[in-house]
């Protein structure tokens, strides 16, 4: 198990935000994290970052503790989120040589990866381009790649598709699936239930517990619902 | 019938770069009016340009009567706008950012109550507490509310469900249908695909363009090309880049848990017959019918040529 | 009005609400106000003071007693040129009184210069001192027509610091600065603060004028500067004794016009930037560096070269310290300082127009 928690908990003086949730996520898996706003998702990733101590409870990332562990854990996972991904006043390679820098690769290492990487987005050409001036959804696919170039156990998306176009969502999907193909776990938020459907498991998380965990299949069955969709809004309904 | 709001060949670019290139649309009153679209359509800019902040390089419109160019201040006095990021005062409490907006706009929170009522109750318990501590859909219902608080004739309300879940949005939804039905001309902008089924009607908006501009209904039932629909419980991605390999598809795209493949509809059998020889483990969806994702997918790539 | 009765309501709660902001722009004037005055405060305590008395009157007996008896001396007698020169140069004695020959006589007669202080002005503070004490215990033992100062006549020995500065010459360049900094980086950063969360798009297209948001933003921020200027003078007036010698009134007067110069250099700031941050930096380094260097505050304006003197006019500062020292330290007349005055209303003025032009009702 790549990640494991066991009744993680986080409160805010007298408000809980996360409520002991227990869960594991296995090597390769693309485990889709969703919860409506204030649910404490995003409590709950920054403690499995290694940014935010638990209260109580126990999680481990990449077989490192969240507790005692967090700067080994950190060297370990990969984040990208929609709101801040890349630096806009840089091109992409001083992106690229930035972020591969922050995880101690070799400059060696970083030219060939770096390569490869921009092989695979057809960004040789874009190469010295500013960030600012790429479309954003160009930008979202770099960032990702960018935020794996480290080849990460465990790379944490935030709604990483937030915004794109329709064909370029697709497409960065795609990209999931091959990192995941390589062994990297993708644990991904997201606001579009579609993309749920991609996911191998889904957590939903309501006021700060998991009320919903399994693939995408079985939670339709289990919720009796048609679309993911519907299966979020009968959790999120039930919780106000 | 008089349009509430006309634009004709607005155009604008920034730094040589085009956000907006000839747009054209008319919106009728009380309707409500949808952009969908992707971040960096342009969406904003040409909020930016019906609210009068921003200038236009080419074209004209109007807003309830007035122009865009000779009557800017006229048309600040009637309408109601919600920019895209929370602009509210988030070191201010519920009540104390409602007082600000409703007296800035020569109104106050009971001379218009009727219209804002269904929301505000929602907003009520929590008035003593500041903005910045309310969740996503909260935030945006106040917003909705301090942007109606002065009964404006048009409502423009750029990206209102960017970040919020799902249930937020289906309850906001509801809360701008009864703010229509009282006669607020009602424009808004999306990233999401499904809320065009929301509105009145929509443009489907992307790179500066309107790719299209109908009710939701009409732009699906005029989708041109033939719909293939299946499922797999094999792996879902090996399967969409086999499918790519056939010439007669047209696009293949992962819709959720099914697989979306176009095609001319004359050659819809024959593709179904290649695609029956060819995978295992696949079951055909009867009666496919495409959705707005679907058109806005097929009008993007008609774009990209 | 109503309009603009709600804005100022709202700005006054964004400050309050801001409690750190808030505790940093009130004690910050006094924390620069108590640190100034100490650092530049130097208490005197048994300075020797060498006496070389030339008139041998009853008067001058009568005199140098008086110096035997205050805490503050110990007096040393003196008797040769050689001898004053010899202590000075020594260290033994910070200062030497000269009561001139016939002195007495001179006094009586409303002669001035019938004493020289020679004061060793390589500490200008001490020196400053002693002259304030040698001054005042002069003053018993002189007619009350005239004050005791045009009897004595100083002479700095070390040209260290021709201006004495003390404590008493920086609380006006003190003020300059920190109403300065308050004034013209708080209302750059709300007006900033505006504009990147894009509040300031839904208050453009609302029926405020743009005056009323220009104002609106001022008000809170003048009538913390006004509590400021308050805490300033009454901290340098019972901490440190710096006198208001001339009109209160005029002092609140040309303080006020001094805020609102500084208020409009922060609106012409925010009509200029587009986020807080660089607000905040142009308002630090364009503003409150100059201000600092060039209002006279650290280096006295006399000794700057004539194009940077030329240069610092621009600063309404530099004028504002010019006024303040007249009312503050001399009780000057007010056609003394009237031409500072206009000069900051100009600034005032020109910046207002400026910032108006700039304030975009619409963006291109």
């Amino acid at each position: 198990m790549i990640i494991k928690t066991e009744k993680l908990t986080r409160q805010f003086g007298s408000f809980t935000a996360v409520d002991a949730i227990s869960f594991s996520v296995s090597e390769g898996e693309i485990f889709g994290f969703l919860g409506a706003n204030g649910a404490g998702k995003t409590t709950a990733m920054k403690m499995l970052c290694g940014l935010l101590l638990p209260t109580s409870g126990t999680a481990s990332v990449a077989g490192f503790d969240v507790y005692t562990q967090s700067e080994k854990i950190k060297l370990n996972i990969g984040y990208m989120s929609q709101k801040f991904s890349l630096f806009t006043d840089l091109t992409v390679w001083e992106n690229i040589e930035f972020y591969a820098g922050i995880y101690k690769m070799k400059p060696k290492r970083i030219k060939v990866h770096g390569a490869k990487l921009l092989q695979e987005l057809e960004l040789e050409q874009q190469k010295r381009r500013l960030i600012g001036t790429l479309p954003l959804g160009i930008r979202q696919k770099l960032a990702f790649s960018i935020a794996i170039i480290h080849e990460p156990r465990v790379v944490f998306l935030d709604e990483p598709t937030g915004g794109v176009d329709p064909i370029t969502r697709r497409r960065f999907w795609e990209m999931i699936y091959d990192a995941s193909a390589r062994g990297i776990t993708v644990f991904v938020t997201t606001h579009y239930m579609d993309e749920a459907e991609y996911c191998d498991r889904v957590s939903m998380m309501v006021d700060g517990s998991i009320m919903g965990l399994d693939s995408p299949a079985r939670l339709k069955a289990q919720f009796d619902s048609k679309t993911m969709y519907d299966v979020f809004l009968k959790l999120a309904r039930k919780a106000v | 019938m008089i349009n509430s709001i006309t634009a004709r060949g607005i155009s604008k670019s920034y730094a040589e770069q085009a956000a907006l290139h000839k747009i054209d649309f008319a919106v009728q009153p009380s309707e409500i009016f949808g952009f969908i679209g992707a971040d960096g359509a342009g969406k904003t800019t040409l909020f930016k340009i019906l609210t009068t902040l921003l200038k236009t390089d080419t074209g004209t419109a109007e807003v309830c009567g007035y122009d865009l160019e000779q009557d800017f201040l006229a048309i600040r006095r009637i309408i109601g706008y919600m920019p895209g990021s929370f602009s509210l005062y988030g070191d201010l409490t519920v009540e104390e950012n409602l007082k600000f907006f409703a007296q800035v706009f020569d109104s106050t929170l009971e001379s218009n109550f009727e219209l804002i009522r269904d929301i505000y109750i929602l907003l009520e318990p929590f008035k003593k507490r500041r903005a910045t501590d309310l969740s996503g859909g909260m935030k945006q219902k106040l917003a909705l509310c301090c942007a109606l608080i002065h009964r404006p004739q048009a409502l423009f309300l750029d990206e209102p469900t960017t970040g919020v879940d799902p249930v937020s949005r289906q309850e906001f939804w509801q809360n701008l249908k009864a703010v229509s039905h009282q006669g607020i001309t009602t424009l808004v902008s999306t990233p999401y695909m499904d809320e065009a089924l929301q509105c009145d009607r929509v443009a489907l908006i992307q790179s500066g363009k309107i790719l299209q501009i109908d009710t939701p209904a009409n732009i699906i039932s005029s989708f041109p090309k033939a719909l293939i629909i299946l499922k797999t419980s094999g792996n879902k991605n090996l399967l969409i880049n086999s499918l790519k390999e056939i010439p007669l598809a047209e696009s293949v795209f992962s819709f959720g848990e099914t697989i979306h493949i176009t095609c001319e509809p004359a050659d819809k059998p024959e593709l179904i017959s290649k695609i029956k020889q060819n995978q295992q483990n696949i079951s055909f969806v009867d009666n496919p019918q495409p959705d707005i994702e679907d058109c806005f997918l097929y009008y993007m790539q008609r774009e990209n040529g | 009005m109503k309009h603009f009765k709600i804005f100022v309501w709202k700005e006054f709660l964004h400050i309050w609400r801001d409690k750190k902001t808030l505790m940093i722009i009130i004690l910050l004037p006094i924390i620069e106000v108590l640190l100034f005055g100490f650092v530049l405060t130097s208490e005197i305590n048994n300075v020797s003071l060498g006496i070389k008395d030339l008139d041998n009157s009853l008067w001058s007996k009568n005199l140098i007693l008086k110096f035997h008896n205050s805490e503050y001396f110990q007096v040393r007698m003196l008797h040769s040129a050689p001898e004053v020169e010899n202590a000075l140069q020594s260290n033994s004695i910070k200062a030497v009184l000269e009561i001139k020959p016939d002195a007495e006589r001179k006094m009586r007669a409303g002669e001035s210069g019938i004493i020289q202080l020679l004061l060793d002005a390589s500490d200008p503070n001490i020196a400053r001192t002693i002259e304030v004490y040698v001054n005042n215990i002069m003053a018993s033992s002189l007619p009350r027509a005239q004050p005791a100062q045009s009897y004595l006549s100083i002479i700095p020995l070390m040209y260290y610091n021709q201006e004495l500065k003390s404590v008493f010459k920086s609380v006006p360049g003190l003020m300059a600065v920190v109403l300065m900094l308050i004034c013209a980086m708080m209302t750059s950063v709300s007006l900033a603060r505006e504009k990147e969360t894009g509040s300031m798009n839904v208050l453009l297209i609302s029926p405020l004028k743009p005056w009323h948001i220009v104002i609106g933003k001022m008000i809170p921020y003048m009538a913390i500067s006004i509590v400021n200027i308050l805490m300033i003078t009454a901290l340098s007036y019972f901490v440190f004794g710096v006198p208001i010698r001339g009109s209160l009134l005029l002092f609140f007067f040309f303080s006020i016009l001094y805020v609102i110069s500084a208020l409009s250099f922060g609106l012409l700031i925010s009509t200029i930037v587009q986020t807080q941050q660089i607000a905040m930096m142009i308002s630090l380094a364009g503003l409150m560096l100059p201000t600092t260097l060039l209002s006279g505050l650290i280096y006295p304006i006399r000794n700057m070269p004539g194009w940077l003197q030329r240069f610092s006019g621009i600063f309404p500062a530099r004028w504002f310290v010019e006024i303040l020292s007249h009312i503050m330290l001399k009780d000057s007349p007010v056609s003394y300082y009237l031409q500072p005055a206009g000069i900051i209303l100009l600034i005032t003025l020109i910046l207002l127009v400026i910032a108006t032009k700039r304030f975009k009702l619409r963006y291109d």
